[in-house]
């Protein structure tokens, strides 16, 4: 049986004095090295389970263990942020003053490497996303895809072992979604990455290894295999909480 | 190609320029007034050390509680209860007056007793000393003489009164270069204090501890107090206590007003990037680096401003100078503190602006600052 890196059991989340709730008894398991799409209609609770596997916030009750880190009890949860997790989002939040390879270099000011190492690897990782001679562009010089391909670099910048990304296509024409896809999928097969991506597109959904349907802020029973998605499979109407 | 923490918090500084440099401008005020209080205080300081320690005096004694100087009024019972001790060896009374010449209300002219003044360390430029028995003769400060206009052989008049000029002299003491010396038997006289002096300047015998000698000397004569610096000034001129209070004051001032700029300029920009506040917090970032990032900003903002004003303040305190009545009594005082004190005003503005703002950035969860709108 292939190791657990993702552990959620039974986790609720609610906003809004709980009058919202997003998350009703979540469950989800993630071997190491899968690639697994969450899929549902817009406000099921997708986008915030995957905030709380970043350690973004805090669930009302459960328990999450990622890479063997028991995130409720976790004391340094910067640390978690910066080693074990690399979060790609829906907008790509690259930081508007800084250029491209400067915006990689962000997270890597929380490990010890010297100048060389930084320099070094964010050069590698912006040619591994396509970006080779764009380093010194800022966000406004870049396209979407562009964009979103830096923030794929920086969410890899400190080598972590689980990618979570967040509609990373969710703002590209179909193009450009494609290409980003194209590149999640290598840098999976190049480094082993463990990946959760959550998505309304069903395109994108079938890339994954398995889908886990939520609805109501809850797992479906039985979990999918991308290429049994139904037909009738919701499409994009907008962000998810 | 490579971004540093110090970069990044330039580039930050530089997004809104025009806020940022009207900023430095607020705290360069501030740090300017400083800087000149502290550059005026000073050489009024300087001034009335070398006047405490005029003639080679090891320290003046002076009426104990005078609110000026210019009030104490020394016996010559108590002079010559001082001169008679056998640890002086030199005791030599002072009328110090104020006198308004030409355009210089602070005209300052002090009554000596003719003989002592081959002792006082004036060194005679032109001219004599006064001659005994002469009391309508002065001698005119170096620095007086040019600024009045007026050399051996000519004449000038204290409060109503013409003497005629014998001398000009230079002692090193800036209040005695800028003004005259008469004899003290028509300075008393003129100044209807008769058988007083303001002050006594006293030198210890050989083998005497000067400190000693001015401890048991007020002992002996608990109505005078002995001034040993011109931090002892304040026993008898509470003008210089009330201009360090007003230095303090206007520090404190530009405390309070430069930190409410760097608060207000801190809070806005942190305001406006909240949302990447969340985004550093979300890639690993410390909150503890955050606040470093925020507290680091000001001290730049501040430290440009301190460096502004520290150029307006010698620029002011220079400008002040070119005042003839003002120079008479004062130099300014470039002493390092000024500057040390310029610097922690820019620093301890930067932190008290920088704390609210770092804090607000620090206490919304990563999340929630993402969703800031």
């Amino acid at each position: 049986m292939s190791e657990l890196v993702v552990d959620v059991r039974d986790v609720r989340k609610t906003f809004e004095d709980g009058r919202i709730v997003a998350l009703g008894g979540m469950d989800l398991q993630v071997s190491r090295g899968e690639f697994v799409a969450v899929v549902g209609p817009s406000g099921c609770g997708k986008s915030t389970l995957l905030h709380l596997i970043a350690a973004l916030d805090e669930p009302d009750s459960g328990s999450i263990h990622v890479g063997g880190h028991a995130l409720e009890s976790h004391k340094e949860l910067s640390h978690y942020r910066a080693r074990h997790v690399g979060m790609v989002f829906q907008l790509h939040n690259l930081l508007p003053t800084l250029t491209a390879i400067e915006n990689v270099q962000v997270p890597m000011f929380e490990l010890d490497l010297g100048v060389r190492e930084r320099r070094r690897r964010s050069q590698n990782l912006l040619r591994a996303v396509g970006l080779e001679g764009r380093e010194r562009n800022r966000p406004p010089q870049l396209s979407g895809g562009e964009r979103q391909r830096v923030a794929i670099a920086r969410a890899l910048a400190n080598e972590p072992p689980i990618l979570l990304a967040d509609e990373p296509t969710g703002s590209l024409d179909s193009a450009a979604g494609r290409t980003v896809l194209d590149l999640i999928e290598r840098l999976r097969a190049e480094n082993g990455l463990t990946i959760v991506l959550v998505t309304h597109d069903r395109d994108v959904a079938a890339r994954a290894d398995r889908l886990v349907h939520m609805l109501d802020g809850r797992a479906r029973p039985e979990p999918m295999l991308a290429t049994s998605l139904p037909s009738s499979f919701p499409q994009p109407v907008g962000g998810s909480r | 190609m490579l971004v540093t923490f110090g970069s990044l918090i330039v580039k930050n500084l530089f997004r809104q320029r025009t806020r940022t440099a009207l900023t430095a401008v607020g705290i360069a005020v501030g740090i300017a007034t400083v800087v000149a209080l502290g550059v005026i205080t000073g050489g009024l300081r300087t001034a009335s050390n070398d006047f405490v320690k005029s003639g080679g005096a090891d320290f003046m004694v002076a009426q104990k509680g005078a609110s000026d100087l210019t009030y104490s009024a020394v016996s010559r019972r108590d002079w010559q209860a001082i001169e008679a001790r056998p640890d002086v060896e030199r005791a030599t009374g002072v009328l110090f007056e104020v006198a308004h010449v030409g355009s210089n209300p602070f005209f300052f002219y002090f009554g000596y007793e003719p003989a002592a003044l081959g002792g006082l360390g004036l060194r005679p430029v032109a001219g004599r000393l006064l001659a005994p028995g002469a009391p309508r003769e002065a001698l005119l400060g170096a620095k007086a003489a040019s600024s009045v206009g007026v050399t051996v052989g000519g004449s000038i008049v204290l409060d109503g009164l013409p003497f005629r000029v014998v001398g000009l002299y230079r002692t090193g003491d800036l209040w005695q270069d800028s003004g005259a010396v008469v004899p003290l038997a028509t300075a008393q006289e003129l100044s209807s204090k008769k058988n007083v002096v303001t002050a006594v300047h006293v030198v210890a015998a050989p083998g005497a501890d000067p400190h000693d000698v001015a401890k048991d000397l007020e002992r002996e004569l608990p109505r005078l107090v002995a001034i040993e610096s011109a931090a002892d000034y304040g026993k008898v001129d509470q003008g210089f206590e009330v201009l360090g209070a007003i230095n303090l004051a206007i520090s404190l001032l530009a405390v309070g007003i430069g930190a409410i700029g760097v608060m207000n300029t801190m809070i806005m920009s942190v305001f406006e990037r909240t949302r990447e506040i969340g985004v550093l917090r979300a890639v690993g970032w410390r909150g503890s680096r955050i606040v470093r990032m925020i507290l680091l900003e000001s001290a730049a903002l501040c430290v440009l401003g301190a460096f502004v004003g520290v150029l307006l303040g010698v620029a002011a305190s220079r400008a002040i100078l070119l005042v003839p009545a003002v120079s008479s009594f004062l130099t300014p005082s470039y002493a390092a503190e000024v500057f040390v004190r310029a610097l922690a005003v820019g620093l301890v503005v930067a932190l008290v602006g920088a704390l609210y703002p770092a804090f607000r950035a620090v206490r919304l969860s990563p999340m929630e600052a993402l969703r800031y709108e």
